[in-house]
């Protein structure tokens, strides 16, 4: 039954490590279908992310919850300034989406070249430790960290998604992000809308990176690096589709490293490049089942933006 | 930090002027001194590196001179900033060649040393290669020698240990799929097949990989005596954490990448049995590296960045000096097809601080290597191979 458990701890261990993958995908997915920005930047709030915890755990030696808040804290002002530093005052110049993408890779780089130089080119951790104790479920190793970074994750996508459907402010997003100039004209402010998106999808970056950064170490590159999963996995998952991309996440990372079994493993990482080239050439609205339609896309449209009346959310 | 890199820059850049002006004042002066070059990158993405490996060379040019220089006259050093990029690395070398007139220049970085080869073998100077490890350097002509151990020289050592010292029959072997790792991995493959080992799974993972279980459980299927685990510095760790997660118990080797104190630490219990290579010994094996390392951290407040080429940087003056040394007690001209000849003539030399190097026929230079075992949570010396 040897294949059998391969398949079983590859299933598992996908799905534990898809975490953080689904983490940064919605965070990117979240802004681009709220500010229509490819935020390239999101590398360099994940790079901060993460160093402030090395620092707080491993200069100042401080406990695990008080790193985890410091780092939410720096992670949240640095997602603040960077809307309104930088992106407010681009859109207010009304300069083009090139332009834009140009200055976010400019930030991520900027960012991982100064952490260079503060941290140097040694990758760390946010705990001197990475070994995670384990457990043989049946013949499945599960190991400490899997289990709480699933719930972590899980909790905070429940969170997420039940305030996009029951809050004033979620729906105010959706509406921003269907349609910016009419959402303004209904009365929605959506200078505090873009700052919004901008500050959820900066604290999944940061519970991302905390989970990230005491499973593998990181080096001042890595945020770049990994932001290219969570761009495949948004276009796959169908730009302005946020769950999709959280399911396409999942389901890349399975693949990636269920592909074992059938291909030679020099293959696996040119895999992500596969995805990434047939969803740009094939399918450049996402993945869709015929008749399925996003949920928000629906819902989009029957909210009566700005007004008192109840949202009436059609059921997928 | 910042304000140190540039005080050191325009340091660097003060002891190049000045020593541009000493050649420029003419062969009067050039009596009283030997001079040599080198060709590192003081600025751009690789200065970390470079500008801690220089000032270890210029630690090494005081030394020399304070204790006498080469029979009274002083040994000075031209440096000269490459970034670590070919293009540059070309021009510096024109200038050392063609403006300088050194006999012999020191410069690293594989990319560099392949590409200012042929204003070496062009203009008859030597071209010292210390710190890159590519083994194309062995095949780049007859002015171009490397003190630096070549990439496979560690893992032949740790392939023919494990199959011969250590008795073991089968090999699984784990690679990153990157230069560092194919080449490599097909080394260990050769050498441990040859020394009648067989390899069981040969399985590699992908440079941004995060997750290793896929390959490690194909390892785990095939069962082996011993796992050879060709990673980098950043993945090493993580791998070695998961295989031990996964179940697999059996020793665990890998090359200089895994050998730092940071594995330990990472790794608690789950480094036991890990072994490693280092090319140059460290500060526990000989006085002399423990005293450089204290005189960093006295004098700088850190470690060098990449300890173990700052100590072959520090040695690289004093083989120059050595072969100098020789040629003016001859009353030959220092030229550089003399100097060549005469380094062979030597062939072997007693460095300061990486011990006895052995210059070998095919370009390639004869190192021991020092296999290295965690035990009781700290690194301990195993064995010592071709010393």
């Amino acid at each position: 039954m040897q294949d059998t458990t391969i398949i079983l701890q590859i299933l598992w261990t996908s799905l534990a490590t898809s975490t953080y993958y689904v983490l940064f995908a919605v965070a990117f997915a979240l802004v681009l279908k709220v500010t229509r920005l490819f935020n390239f930047a999101q590398a360099a709030v994940m790079t901060i992310a993460f160093y402030t915890a090395f620092v707080a755990v491993q200069w100042l030696e401080w406990p695990a919850w008080a790193a985890f808040i410091a780092m939410m804290v720096m992670t949240l002002a640095a997602s603040y300034a960077l809307e309104r530093i930088g992106f407010e005052a681009l859109r207010q110049r009304g300069v083009s989406v090139m332009f834009v993408f140009v200055f976010t890779f400019m930030v991520s780089e900027f960012v991982a070249y100064v952490a260079m130089l503060i941290f140097g080119t040694w990758p760390q951790t946010i705990f001197p430790m990475i070994f995670w104790p384990v457990t043989l479920v049946g013949e499945i190793a599960v190991s400490g960290w899997d289990i709480p970074a699933m719930a972590a994750t899980v909790a905070a996508l429940t969170a997420f998604f039940a305030f996009m459907r029951f809050t004033r402010t979620g729906q105010f997003m959706i509406g921003v992000a269907d349609n910016p100039d009419l959402a303004e004209l209904y009365g929605i402010n959506k200078r505090q809308i873009f700052l919004v998106a901008m500050l959820i999808a900066g604290a999944f970056v940061g519970l991302g990176m905390f989970l990230y950064g005491t499973r593998a170490q990181v080096l001042p590159q890595t945020g770049l690096s990994l932001m290219l999963f969570a761009i495949a996995a948004t276009i796959i998952g169908g730009i302005g589709n946020i769950a999709g991309a959280a399911i396409a996440a999942v389901i890349l990372g399975i693949i990636q490293n269920a592909s074992i079994l059938f291909i030679s493993s020099e293959w696996q990482g040119f895999l992500l490049y596969i995805f990434l080239f047939l969803a740009i050439v094939f399918f450049p609205n996402g993945l869709r089942l015929p008749r399925r339609r996003g949920r928000f896309g629906t819902a989009t449209r029957d909210i009566p933006l700005g007004r008192d009346a109840p949202p009436a959310e059609s059921q997928a | 930090m910042s304000s140190f890199d540039r005080r050191a820059g325009m340091k660097f850049g003060a002891a190049a002027f000045m020593a541009a002006a000493i050649a420029l004042a003419g062969p009067a002066f050039a009596q009283d001194a030997f001079r040599f070059g080198l060709a590192m990158p003081l600025t751009g993405s690789q200065a970390l590196y470079g500008q801690d490996q220089v000032k270890a060379a210029e630690w090494a040019v005081a030394e020399i001179n304070k204790a006498g220089g080469i029979n009274g006259k002083k040994l000075e050093m031209t440096v000269l900033d490459t970034q670590a990029d070919p293009q540059l690395g070309i021009q510096m070398a024109n200038r050392l060649v063609s403006v300088e007139k050194v006999p012999v220049f020191v410069t690293a970085w594989s990319a560099v040393v392949k590409a200012v080869a042929p204003a070496a073998n062009d203009n008859r100077v030597v071209e010292l290669s210390v710190g890159a490890n590519s083994p194309d350097i062995a095949k780049l002509g007859d002015y171009v020698y490397t003190t630096f151990p070549l990439a496979d020289i560690d893992i032949t050592a740790v392939a023919k240990y494990a199959a011969t010292s250590m008795g073991k029959k089968k090999a699984a072997i784990v690679y990153i799929n990157n230069e560092t790792g194919i080449v490599a991995a097909e080394v260990y493959k050769k050498v441990f097949t040859e020394a009648g080992g067989q390899v069981v799974a040969y399985e590699t993972y992908d440079p941004k990989a995060t997750d290793f279980t896929g390959p490690l459980l194909k390892v785990r299927a095939a069962n082996p005596d011993i796992i050879h685990l060709q990673g980098l510095v950043s993945d090493t760790p993580q791998v070695i954490a998961q295989m031990r997660q996964l179940g697999l118990a059996q020793p665990i080797s890998s090359y200089s990448a895994a050998y730092n104190p940071k594995l330990i630490q990472q790794l608690g219990a789950a480094a036991e049995g890990v072994i490693a290579t280092s090319l140059a010994p460290g500060a526990d094996d000989s006085d002399t590296v423990k005293a450089y390392v204290a005189r960093w951290s006295k004098e700088v407040g850190r470690e060098p960045n990449g300890l173990p080429y700052t100590q072959y940087l520090y040695d690289a003056p004093y083989l120059v000096a050595a072969v100098l040394k020789s040629l003016d007690n001859k009353k030959t001209p220092i030229t550089g097809e003399n100097f060549r000849k005469e380094m062979l003539a030597i062939r072997t030399f007693a460095l300061p601080m990486t011990g006895k190097t052995t210059l070998g026929e095919d370009h390639t230079v004869v190192k021991p290597v020092y296999l290295m075992e965690v035990k009781g949570g700290k690194w301990t010396r195993k064995a010592i191979v071709g010393e």
